[in-house]
């Protein structure tokens, strides 16, 4: 099937609920349908198998059009349908999806306490992205939104663990995080257990805020691209993709062949990296602290390579909006192919491990097993999705940049437990090697950078990319400024949550954090909502202030 | 025994100060041995002297909602129990200080204070990740512990006595890891559970449960929790080696085996993933426990039919 035939599948299937229809984009079909319908349509796509939920967008339309809209991305292959809602902003009740796609839960959260949509059915007792202070009724991504309401409410600041949750009968409430020795960043998970067994689990996600889709509204196109690059410390080089290629595609430019090819070749390079600091992080909550020292020790090769290409250990700044900033030579080739030859070995060594260690066995094997079935009804993305025998990789479904000329091939397991879930992890890095070497031996020749006009022409583009963790979706809105109207970053981290929160209760508490690990998290994707305010502070601090009172502390 | 030398004793040599040291030198071997087995560099040789002089230097924070007397004086219960113990082993290979019939039993018992105490401060302190980690502790405890006693029977049964000293002096004519390897290897594995060292650390999974019981410990009784450990350590391997290895008879086979022994824990320590408890317990019960029986069986049954 094409994708016109995809599509035409996802019309006929909407019909009856279809209000008009628009074809923003080649591979994009928007739906335009009444709030009531939303139910019924979701059910019907849902039932008919087309595709998943990807992401809901939600935009506010500005004071003068009184609107607000949410965009519910189907994604099926290349094919993107939306059902978009337009609602007006003082009556912003939409229904709730979450009974039939449980990953919705995390997206409408984030449609209700960024941008104050009342939906259907959501417990807003409690929040899950911004401060426990932050005022109520004062959503960030507003239009009419100013800093100064941002006044942190005292009394709503809530102790996060209550004391009475401590001992009630045997079950008492086990905190992990935000400060913990199990995670490497800040997020806070309340499982309540019975003895050993786990019988409920809570999360609360936001310790990590930066406010970055705000920022972006005030920043010009290319200064973006330093601030999305930031989203992430470990898929650094993914975001800036993301948002490089939706923002060409925008500006109708199309960089050239030798930067899609070094675009790749440095997200092969990032994936080595990512996937091998996984690794380790999951052997060390295994409590096997040998594989997590040797596996860490060889990542350092693929970050010397990273730095020699790039320049840069973490946050490369490989690309530009056009192309890339920097160019392979002869010599730098055939670094990286050594470096490329020796970390092959060793992932092969870890394969066998993960695989026939048995007392490494004894914690993976047969836990936290997902099937394709329940993957498909979590809305599981990337390694964790594959491990479970979910086709789902962008590169292949819709390959996008070098990787229609440098394709790669899909690694699945059917198991879904913790063991399918490492080798197909490393898998995929021996399949980032075959790549890597492909790019190097065919390297295309040409300029690394096109010219990229400062205004970008007005439209709305979605930019999909493969992460480490999965399918990443930048929504990326125009108004023909020099600043962006909208964008919005769906990071797979946010779609794997439901299944460790669903897979935790009834395992044994020495299982948790293999299972937290098991999807591999990653705290700061998720959090780069919305934050102004320190995340229990009291006060708004300018960057001199907060510089003066680290100084200040330090120095006592 | 006069007082004085009743003094040294305590104090200085066989137990006290030299212990203290030797606990720490071993302490050090351990972690630069595992350390180098996973490729680190691991701590130059003063660390865990580093260590203890700096921790025994900090505050002692106290929760609210402890019991005080307890909370000060389980540590000092675990560094008496195990420095007691330390009395009736032959250390460094000479004949042990104090012995009496049937002192084996009475260490076994001592060795077990440490653990014992672990397990009360964690109920006392009443974190919840405390809580978790003691009701481990103890859970290990019941696990490792009658296998551990089983398999240092075997050297006492063979020996026809249940002191320490004239077991280590029969023991010097024959190396018992010959006749009976079960046994040694269930004392071994079983010497890595007392010492709660990977992969038997559930009870102190950091991933899991922070610290496990000693998580609200600080300061001076954190340190002499860990120097009560560190002295088990130094006699638990004087124990194993003794019975299992040839016996000691003077300071040189004494580091010499309690050195190889050490080794081999730490390369187990290096290979091993951390069992969950309810693994540690099964492996225990399921395996040690009957293997290590079924041995004694074999030598009550050899004793009776060839005296």
């Amino acid at each position: 099937m094409n994708i016109e035939q995809i599509l035409q599948a996802a019309e006929k299937i909407l019909e009856p609920w279809n209000k008009e229809t628009l074809r923003p984009e080649a591979n994009r079909v928007d739906i335009v349908m009444q709030a009531d319908d939303l139910h019924a349509a979701t059910v019907a796509l849902h039932e008919a198998h087309w595709g998943y939920l990807s992401a809901i967008t939600g935009m506010d339309l500005g004071v003068d059009s009184g609107q607000m809209e949410a965009l519910y991305h189907f994604c099926s292959g290349p094919a993107i349908v939306s059902l978009r809602v337009r609602v007006p902003r003082e009556n912003t009740s939409i229904p709730s999806i979450a009974d039939i796609l449980p990953p919705a839960i995390f997206f409408e959260r984030e449609l209700s306490e960024t941008l104050g949509f009342k939906v259907a059915g959501l417990d807003e007792s409690d929040r899950l992205f911004i401060p426990d202070d932050w005022p109520p009724d004062v959503y960030p991504l507003r239009a009419d939104f100013s800093p100064e309401q941002a006044t942190p409410v005292a009394e709503k600041h809530v102790e996060e663990i209550p004391e009475q949750g401590m001992l009630t009968g045997n079950t008492f409430v086990i905190p992990i995080g935000p400060q913990h020795p199990a995670l490497k960043e800040p997020g806070h998970f309340q499982f309540t257990v019975d003895g050993e067994i786990v019988t409920g689990a809570k999360m609360r996600l936001g310790y990590a805020h930066r406010g970055i889709e705000k920022a972006a509204e005030s920043r010009s196109w290319f200064q973006n691209l330093y601030l999305f690059e930031r989203v992430c410390g470990i898929c650094s080089h993914t975001h800036a993709m993301a948002y490089c290629m939706g923002v060409e595609k925008l500006a109708q430019v199309e960089a050239p062949p030798r930067a899609h090819a070094i675009r790749e070749l440095v997200a092969g390079l990032e994936r080595i990296h990512s996937h091998l600091l996984w690794l380790g992080v999951a052997a060390h909550e295994a409590g096997f602290d040998t594989l997590f020292m040797y596996s860490w020790r060889d990542r350092e090769t693929v970050m010397n390579l990273l730095e020699q290409v790039t320049g840069n250990r973490v946050n490369y700044s490989a690309n530009v909006l056009g192309g890339v900033k920097c160019d392979i030579g002869a010599e730098q080739a055939e670094k990286i192919k050594e470096g490329v030859d020796y970390l092959e070995t060793r992932i092969r060594h870890y394969l066998e491990v993960v695989t026939t260690d048995a007392m490494f066995l004894n914690r993976t094997r047969g836990i936290g097993s997902i099937t394709a079935a329940e993957a498909e009804r979590f809305g599981l993305l990337g390694p964790t999705a594959r491990a479970s025998g979910l086709m789902r990789d962008v590169r292949i479904e819709a390959p996008y940049g070098a990787y229609v000329r440098y394709p790669v091939s899909l690694v699945t397991r059917t198991n879904g437990d913790l063991e399918a879930r490492c080798e197909v992890r490393l898998e995929e890095l021996l399949v980032s090697c075959f790549a890597i070497r492909a790019i190097l031996d065919n390297m295309p020749d040409g300029p690394l950078t096109v010219r990229m006009p400062r205004k970008i022409p007005a439209g709305e583009t979605i930019s999909r990319v493969e992460a480490p963790r999965g399918e990443l979706l930048y929504f990326i809105k125009s108004n023909g400024g020099e600043n962006p109207a909208r964008v919005h970053v769906r990071t797979p981290s946010l779609c794997n949550w439901v299944s460790v929160l669903e897979k935790a209760v009834g395992r044994q508490l020495a299982d948790v954090p293999m299972l937290i690990a098991g999807m591999d998290p990653c705290f700061s994707c998720n959090d780069r909502l919305v934050s102004v305010v320190r995340p229990h502070g009291s006060e708004i601090l300018s960057w001199t202030q907060l510089r003066k009172l680290g100084i200040e502390y330090y120095s006592r | 025994m006069n007082t004085l030398a009743s003094f040294f004793t305590i104090l200085i040599y066989p137990a006290g100060l030299t212990l203290i040291l030797f606990g720490m030198f071993y302490e050090w071997i351990d972690r630069k041995l595992v350390a180098r087995f996973q490729n680190r560099a691991g701590p130059r040789w003063f660390q865990p002297f580093a260590d203890a002089v700096k921790l025994l230097a900090k505050e002692q924070i106290q929760p609210g909602i402890v019991n005080p007397y307890l909370f000060f004086a389980l540590p000092i219960v675990a560094i008496a129990g195990a420095s007691t113990a330390a009395l009736y082993v032959p250390l460094m290979g000479f004949t042990p200080p104090s012995s009496f019939s049937g002192d084996l039993i009475v260490t076994l018992y001592l060795l077990s204070l440490p653990t014992m105490c672990v397990g009360l401060a964690g109920w006392n302190t009443s974190s919840r990740f405390s809580l978790i980690g003691a009701t481990r502790a103890l859970t290990q405890l019941f696990a490792y512990e009658a296998p551990f006693m089983l398999a240092l029977l075997g050297p006492a049964l063979v020996a026809g006595s249940w002191q320490i000293g004239e077991i280590n002096e029969y023991a010097q004519t024959r190396w018992l890891i010959l006749s009976q390897p079960i046994g040694f290897i269930v004392a071994l594995i079983g010497l890595m559970g007392k010492l709660e060292l990977p992969p038997f650390d559930a009870p102190e999974a950091e991933t899991e449960i922070v610290a496990g019981a000693l998580t609200e410990y600080s300061g001076r009784g954190l340190m002499m929790f860990k120097i009560g450990k560190s002295i088990e350590l130094v006699v638990g391997l004087t124990l194993v080696s003794a019975f299992y290895l040839g016996g000691l008879s003077g300071i040189g086979s004494f580091l010499l085996k309690s050195v190889a022994l050490l080794f081999l824990m730490s390369v187990m320590q290096t290979l091993f993933t951390r069992f969950r408890i309810d693994q540690t317990v099964g492996l225990w019960w399921r395996f040690g426990a009957i293997l290590v029986l079924a041995q004694i069986v074999v030598i009550i049954l050899w004793k009776g039919y060839m005296p």
